[in-house]
């Protein structure tokens, strides 16, 4: 605490520290783990996940199209003939079908992530949930309202769509 | 920056690259190779020579595309900052990742635009 700024502690401040060190390892576990726990856990992972999986695929986007301009060495305005062979070089590195499916997968996590997160903006601003109640047992959260179940499995079934368009689109999966 | 005005800030740049990303994969994927390749809708990037690179050239599309690095770099790195607070607290370490996200962030903002302005230059 610092003044009257209230700061909260991390997970790994609420887990036991062992001996080897691995408190950051069990955090990250008990962040993980969405089991024993409601839908909204299980969309909290779920998002969290998803998120960083599709800021490593930014990242790695960001220096691949940069690599069709021939990489960090270059800086300045290149012919048309030097960037079709950047391009020509990156495109037979891309050529393998694991990337393909890679992006598939990023359809997907990107649009679970886009939805859910619009789920969430409505939550924040309060809207879409049920009015408060007293806690009792099961202890269902009164914010998860059914509208707000839908929207979840809404995000599920668009990602689930995103990824077999995306296979079918990159792959020819389901064509004959 | 408060807490309360950085998640704000997430919750835009979310809605930006909702809309900047809609923008990107419908003129990189759909509407370019339709010129080439009458009534195809599938994906055809790959079998036309360079087609990404008239979508660069447009001054407005390359804005859009401004728009959208700009947009999800902000949302990625505030995002992973707010992980390793769940994870760490704010103290500690996390100090030091925040500079460490915050150089990264700068780094693509930087190298993506060269990326967007070469593009947009070639002769």
């Amino acid at each position: 605490m610092m003044g009257n700024v209230f700061e909260p502690p991390g997970l790994s401040e609420f887990v036991h520290k062992r001996k080897d060190g691995s408190a950051v390892l069990s955090s990250l576990i008990v962040m993980l783990n969405p089991s024993k726990y409601g839908l909204e856990r299980w969309s909290y992972v779920l998002q969290r996940i998803s998120g960083v999986v599709v800021s490593f695929y930014f990242i790695a986007h960001v220096l691949e199209t940069g690599n069709f301009f021939g990489g960090i060495t270059v800086w300045g305005p290149i012919s048309y003939e030097t960037a079709k062979q950047s391009y020509e070089a990156v495109k037979a590195f891309l050529k393998d079908p694991l990337f393909d499916a890679g992006l598939a997968v990023i359809g997907l996590l990107v649009a679970f992530h886009s939805f859910n997160g619009i789920r969430l903006i409505l939550a924040h601003f309060g809207l879409a949930l049920k009015r408060p109640s007293r806690p009792e047992p099961p202890y269902w959260p009164s914010s998860f309202s059914n509208l707000q179940r839908a929207l979840f499995w809404l995000s599920i079934g668009l990602a689930v769509f995103a990824l077999v368009y995306t296979l079918d689109s990159l792959m020819g999966v389901f064509r004959s | 920056m408060r807490e309360r005005h950085l998640m704000l800030l997430h919750y835009a740049t979310g809605l930006g690259i909702l809309v900047f990303g809609a923008i990107h994969v419908w003129v990189v994927f759909f509407t370019y190779p339709l010129q080439d390749t009458i009534w195809e809708t599938t994906l055809q990037f790959d079998n036309l020579p360079f087609a990404v690179l008239p979508v660069y050239r447009n001054t407005l599309l390359a804005l859009s595309l401004f728009g959208l690095l700009v947009c999800t770099t902000v949302h990625a790195i505030n995002g992973l900052r707010v992980i390793i607070i769940e994870l760490f607290g704010p103290r500690g370490i996390t100090t030091l990742l925040t500079k460490v996200l915050i150089g990264l962030g700068a780094f693509l903002v930087i190298y993506g635009t060269r990326t967007i302005l070469i593009a947009n230059m070639i002769t």
